[in-house]
């Protein structure tokens, strides 16, 4: 039953009336930086914007984006951004599960290795691409010079196609895979113990309880790092920017890079503004793929 | 004691010194991984200019040098102060914003599912899509190359991620007392002003440094957005490396400027840092 108050709102009334009060202003900035923003691509992107021409004199309805569908290097580019998030996530994956479990089952220097887990999480994504471009300069880099000691002949890590991209791989894996980690040890610390010991005492062995106990309760937790990791691997563009400018060729020409180079190289923000509604798409999609997984859990 | 169940022991004793070695192994090399890289960019930073390139490397005499000639020889304490005046900027604007958003969808589930999934949404949106407008807005309105306007870009990344980040803080035992202190006759405002903030304030202290960090390491729309006189410290560190050549050592003493406010904030936010990378998901 509602009560009815002295200003005529019910109960319920006025804790909606309070909630929207908190959430306006809030919400009047967000869509003020970020939605207004949004449609402002949309409205580019039907426009023959250009840096040589920044005026919206000329609609050119869908003209852009099929100009970006024909261009030459875009499906390569996807191709590296699909290579890209799934060699890294599947790496991230087995390392950080390994990392976690070790963890797990750690009890000295626990919290000493986990700080150090932490570290470069924090660390800038520009200082990490500095840092390893240093690292494996090929005449002047410290890892040439280790690999050489063992008598590997040098690595030309940056310069070769094939080895560049695995090189901006590594790179990413050494910032991120401790994400996929502590979310890892997250899930595993929340685990029940019920059904392990329960387990052991029919004899099951530590391989078959971690296949047949952890793998299915830890599923909801790798799916959100999975998800979470593979959002943020679409989005990468500093370390490429750092280390190889997109280079050798279109070796590590990831998605974010390709379109900041369409609209400041190729001066094209019309046609680099398609391509990125074609990418909102695809994140808006799979954020609320992973919002609905979340709900889901609850 | 029969040779069987001896045998047994120590099967058992080696399992056990099995399970001890091989975690600690996997954290050991692990750990190296890690650190090293970042032992040596402090070597580097230590060492004088001509000796840091040398390869095989030498142990030269440790100085401060670099880290002098940085702030004095180049525009790094520009570039710092830049960085923090945004960060900052941005950090400030959008926690009390956020803090409203978050404590209305917790208490009040304002807006719903659909509300919660946009501020979850933007929070995922890459920079590369929204630098596009914001370059040419930007441009119209004269706000490229300002710091104003680079705060205004930068909070596109803090309020979508602490309005989603702060639900949580709002959530469990904060919501009981608040109940309390309604029973006794607090308005909504005081229960909030009073209880809930005073509890949850280390939760978002904790998530306003990490707000902080985000836009302290963020490059794309600094990249674009800034000019000469508003660099942070990313574009500076990025450009560096073209001035003259590269001089590692200067560079390798900057850098590790720029990384030195996170590792002196990591031990507070450890516990905080779950919760913020896996967007609430995860305590």
């Amino acid at each position: 039953m509602s009560v009815a108050t002295a200003d005529g709102l019910t109960l319920a009334g006025r804790d909606r009336r309070f909630g929207l009060l908190l959430t306006a202003p809030g919400l009047l900035s967000l869509l003020i930086v970020i939605t207004f923003p949004l449609f402002f691509t949309l409205f580019t992107s039907v426009h023959d914007y250009t840096l040589l021409t920044p005026n919206y004199d000329t609609f050119v309805g869908l003209e852009n984006y099929e100009e970006a569908l024909d261009e030459e290097y875009l499906p390569g580019s996807l191709w590296v951004t699909t290579k890209f998030v799934l060699a890294s996530i599947v790496i991230e994956f087995i390392i950080g599960f390994a990392v976690a479990l070790s963890l797990h089952a750690t009890r000295r220097f626990g919290s000493i290795y986990y700080l150090i887990l932490l570290a470069p999480l924090l660390i800038n994504p520009v200082v990490v691409g500095l840092l390893w471009r240093m690292l494996l300069h090929s005449e002047l880099g410290i890892i040439n010079y280790a690999i050489g000691l063992v008598g590997i002949s040098p690595v030309s890590w940056l310069g070769d196609a094939d080895i560049a991209f695995w090189t901006v791989v590594l790179t990413d894996i050494w910032h991120q895979v401790s994400f996929m980690a502590i979310l890892l040890v997250a899930g595993l610390a929340a685990l029940p113990r019920e059904p392990y010991e329960a387990a052991r005492m029919d004899g099951a062995s530590t391989i078959s309880c971690f296949i047949h106990i952890t793998l299915p309760l830890m599923r909801p937790v790798i799916a959100v790092a999975i998800l979470l990791r593979m959002i943020f691997a679409i989005k990468t563009f500093d370390i490429v920017f750092i280390m190889t400018k997109g280079g050798p060729g279109t070796a590590t020409d990831l998605i974010s890079y390709y379109i900041y180079r369409a609209a400041f190289f190729g001066l094209d923000i019309g046609r680099a503004s398609a391509m990125a509604a074609g990418l909102l798409v695809i994140i808006v999609a799979l954020t609320a793929y992973l919002y609905r997984y979340m709900n889901s859990l609850k | 004691m029969t040779a069987n169940v001896r045998g047994t022991m120590r099967k058992r004793g080696r399992w056990k010194f099995l399970s001890w070695l091989l975690p600690h192994s996997i954290l050991v090399v692990f750990s190296a991984v890690i650190l090293l890289p970042l032992l040596w960019l402090l070597r580097v930073a230590l060492t004088d200019k001509s000796t840091a390139y040398k390869i095989p490397p030498e142990w030269g005499q440790a100085s401060l040098d670099n880290f002098i000639e940085i702030f004095t020889g180049y525009p790094f304490f520009s570039y710092f102060l830049n960085s923090v005046t945004v960060a900052l900027g941005a950090t400030v604007i959008a926690l009390p914003l956020a803090v409203g958003m978050a404590y209305a969808f917790a208490r009040y589930n304002t807006g719903g599912l659909s509300l919660r999934l946009f501020v979850l949404s933007s929070q995922m949106l890459p920079p590369v899509i929204l630098v596009l407008p914001l370059f040419t807005l930007f441009l119209k309105a004269s706000l490229i190359n300002t710091l104003p306007g680079l705060i205004l870009a930068h909070m596109t990344l803090s309020l979508p991620f602490l309005a989603w980040l702060l639900v949580a803080f709002f959530d469990g035992e904060v919501a009981t007392l608040e109940q309390a202190a309604r029973t006794d006759g607090a308005t909504r405002f005081q229960a909030l002003v009073r209880i809930t903030l005073p509890v949850a304030a280390p939760g978002i202290l904790a998530a306003g440094l990490l707000a902080f960090l985000l836009s302290w390491n963020e490059f794309l729309y600094a990249l674009i957005l800034s000019g000469p006189h508003t660099n942070t410290l990313p574009v500076g560190l990025s450009s560096f490396q073209t001035h003259r050549g590269v001089d590692i050592a200067l560079l390798s003493a900057a850098t590790i400027c720029a990384i030195l406010p996170a590792m002196v904030l990591l031990p507070f936010l450890r516990r905080y840092l779950i919760r913020g990378l896996s967007l609430g998901a995860l305590k």
